[in-house]
């Protein structure tokens, strides 16, 4: 019988044990009877200046709050939403993280997972953070992140390469960007470097290609409904297709990824493979990293998306991003949106841009920006009349996924304009 | 498995052990041997206590993290759920007609199907020949059978890698091709998605013979030489004796492989995710059941229908597992699971 006993004692020690590890992990943002604060932190900078950058931050604003311990995690990009839906769901989500907005974001909102800072946001935010950068955050009238970087898209291209194929100034149309583009060919260089492994940087040509064919109505409307009814749709689809018609790309497209060595697209870019590539503002920073020396490519530059004749869009608009913080509706409220205003403030931005090599969002430190290439973007994006959030941000997971994908299968040849739409409303179903 | 195999007298019988084995571990756990003292009760509740004690923490285990899971997937694959919070939508059958009506699954069954098949056709035949050619006794037979072996015990995260940047468009195996003047032979080995699906059979062929071969080795060792000399001696040829006494005797061994290769083959996941990545899989006609349910439960936040889909494959392999042992199995299994009928 003692045998017994000390098995079923050695079950309940297991048990006690396996709720205490739970019981701890799960801790973390309550408040001590001193009116000390813990909070953690997620956010995807785990090397370099990035990590450095919230480091000192975090620092920096526990000094100013001696109450206040913020307890920094910073997950690799690629494993960050898992992690983040996992904690989510299991009630034991971190008191600020990265917030990507879009569909994504709703979700998260609609099952009350979000603190709502629309009453909290501080005054330097409020007035130098422009509206448009709020509006991505923004569901029902109710402000869910706080904006810290914008990343409007546009191509980015070699400026020694565009010479040597003689091409002279930068292209404003689609038939230029074409002529440039044959120019390109027989020269001998790969004009355009795509990682289509990736699926979202083919399908980025494809949102530019509805920002232009479509209003802001309809790519908003279809945000709320998932339905590609408009025919500016099919639209775009064929201005993709005829484009991925040309043979733009460089060789071996579909096996190419993105961001990841030096056969990605970025790769390519950063070592005069390849002319130019369609990406977000954040796109210099990965460049950079993937040069011979690991210095800045010299002689990058930007220009906005070409204008297609005859669409909806209105001109000038731009797809961009914004990078921000949420704070978990479980979070102590007053320190959190404390910190989030914090993030903000212009010695903050001024650094997070020197960090990151990306537009601050904060206007007022925008003018601290020197490359040329960023202030090209600046330029472009101070003037867009409308910004669109990526699509498949826009749309959500599971919306976005498929209308990368059909993009791509587009690209392979394995699918024709038609089936964006009909797999768009096929995985709608889905969700 | 091959080391469950001892040297028996009996060929025949020494594998039926060995297949007694794999269905042990395939998914029925042994009966526990009942207590027989019943004049003695004190004994028997110690014994008991002692089978609970043994028994428990791999029941456990099982029941945590192999039934709980699959009622839970068969639960959450009747709600739409985005993965927060509780389930609230629950749209009863809805998740499985839209499966069964997607295209794109049906085009993954026919993957799964090509690489089930396939694997079969290329990987036996030539593990076969092989591990007769292994079991002569041949110089560097030894160095042979390790370097046959190797691909097998590489990493698929290696193996993955490796391939893909060698049969990329720009790499190492389009350049020997231009370099040894067969430039006509180039070809986009990966992205092509008319011939994506032969490199990805090839490349598993490549990396999983090296099993067959030793399993076929095993069982080559464990028939009696004495079969061989009698035979021998009637006149028989080495031809003759490989068809009429060493194939039906490695008979339960293939069977065996089979099974396994099979059930791999419906498993197949860790190679197509890494060559083919997150997304591309199913544009080059390479995705399989379990890059589906990736694919569209956790990449795109469908956790509802992705558990949906976990439950569709669950019993498509289950069916295919019981199917199998049920018809060919089951005369290397008779007397294990049979027991009691025969009796």
């Amino acid at each position: 019988m003692t045998r017994k006993i000390r098995a079923t004692a050695a079950i309940a020690l297991i048990g006690a044990t396996a709720l205490l590890a739970t019981g701890c992990s799960s801790g973390g943002n309550a408040a001590d009877s001193d009116g000390k604060v813990t909070m953690t932190f997620w956010h995807n900078s785990t090397t370099g200046p990035g990590k450095a950058f919230w480091e000192k931050t975090v620092k920096d604003f526990e000094q100013d709050h001696p109450d206040v311990t913020i307890k920094i995690q910073a997950i690799q990009n690629e494993d960050l939403d898992g992690k983040l839906q996992t904690a989510l769901n299991s009630g034991s989500a971190p008191d600020v993280f990265l917030q990507r907005g879009g569909g994504k974001m709703n979700a998260m909102a609609q099952a009350g997972q979000l603190m709502d800072i629309t009453s909290s946001i501080g005054k330097t935010a409020k007035s130098e953070v422009s509206a448009g950068a709020f509006k991505g955050y923004e569901l029902d009238g109710k402000t869910y992140a706080m904006p810290v970087d914008v990343n409007p898209e546009g191509i980015w291209y070699s400026q020694d390469l565009f010479k040597q194929a003689g091409i002279e100034g930068t292209p404003t149309t689609m038939d230029e960007l074409n002529a440039d583009i044959a120019k390109l060919k027989d020269a001998g260089i790969q004009p355009v470097a795509v990682g289509a492994k990736d699926a979202w940087p083919a399908a980025h040509w494809y949102y530019n290609f509805a920002l232009r064919a479509c209003s802001e109505k309809t790519l908003n409307g279809a945000a709320k409904d998932l339905k590609f009814t408009d025919s500016c749709w099919k639209a775009a689809g064929q201005d993709t297709k005829d484009f991925f018609d040309t043979k733009p790309f460089n060789d071996g497209y579909l096996t190419t990824a993105a961001q990841q060595g030096a056969g990605s697209s970025a790769g390519l870019i950063a070592n005069h493979k390849a002319a130019m590539e369609l990406m977000g503002a954040w796109d210099p920073g990965v460049i950079s990293s993937l040069t011979p020396d690991g210095k800045p490519l010299a002689d990058l530059g930007f220009f906005p998306f070409p204008e297609v004749s005859g669409g909806k869009g209105a001109p000038g608009s731009m797809m961009g991003a914004v990078d921000g913080y949420s704070c978990s509706a479980k979070a102590p409220k007053k320190q959190c949106t404390e910190f989030l205003n914090y993030m903000t403030e212009k010695p903050v931005q001024e650094a997070y841009y020197k960090a990151f090599n990306a537009i601050p969002a904060n206007e007022s430190a925008q003018s601290v920006v020197t490359e040329p290439y960023l202030k090209t973007v600046l330029e472009a994006y101070n003037k867009a009349p409308f910004v669109s959030n990526y699509l498949d941000t826009l749309y959500g997971q599971n919306v976005g996924n498929a209308l990368n994908t059909s993009v791509v299968n587009l690209l392979a040849g394995k699918g024709d304009v038609a089936d964006i739409v009909k797999t768009v409303n096929q995985a709608a179903a889905k969700g | 498995m091959a080391t469950s195999v001892a040297p028996r007298p009996s060929g025949s019988s020494e594998l039926t052990g060995a297949g007694k084995d794999l269905t042990g571990a395939g998914g029925t756990t042994p009966s526990a041997p009942a207590g027989r003292g019943r004049k003695k009760p004190v004994a028997d509740v110690r014994k008991r206590v002692e089978i609970a004690l043994l028994a428990g923490p791999a029941t456990i285990m099982f029941v945590g993290f192999v039934i709980l899971p699959v009622a839970l997937a068969a639960y959450y694959g009747f709600y739409k759920w985005q993965g927060y919070g509780a389930p609230t939508d629950f749209v009863g059958l809805d998740n499985y007609k839209i499966i069964f009506t997607d295209p794109d699954f049906r085009g993954v069954l026919t993957h799964n199907a090509f690489i089930v098949i396939g694997s079969l056709l290329v990987q036996g035949p030539i593990a076969i020949i092989l591990a007769l050619l292994l079991n002569q006794r041949i110089r560097g037979r030894g160095l042979i059978r390790v370097l046959i072996f190797v691909p097998y015990v590489i990493s698929e995260v290696i193996v993955g890698t490796g391939w893909s940047l060698m049969l990329s468009t720009s790499g190492a195996v389009n350049d020997l091709l231009q370099a040894i003047g067969l430039g006509a032979l180039r070809n986009d080995w990966l992205s092509n998605p008319d011939i994506a699906i032969w490199t990805l059979l090839a490349i598993i062929s490549w990396k999983y013979i090296g099993f067959a071969v030793i399993l076929f080795l095993a069982g080559l060792q464990s028939i009696p030489e004495e079969l061989f000399e009698a035979a021998q001696l009637d006149g028989a040829g080495y031809w003759q004796i490989q068809r009429r006494i060493t194939l039906p005797l490695l008979g339960p061994t293939i069977r065996i492989w089979a099974f396994l290769s099979i059930i791999g083959s419906l498993q197949l996941f860790d190679l197509v995710y890494i060559i083919w990545g997150q997304y591309i899989a199913s544009t080059a006609g390479t995705s399989t059941m379990a890059t589906y349910m990736v694919a569209n439960g956790r990449n795109s936040g469908n956790y509802g229908y992705g558990n949906a889909v976990a439950v569709v494959i669950f019993l498509i392999s289950l069916a295919i597992a019981l199917v199998y042992q049920r018809f060919v199995l089951r005369r290397d299994t008779a007397g294990a699971l049979t027991e009691k009928a025969t009796r």
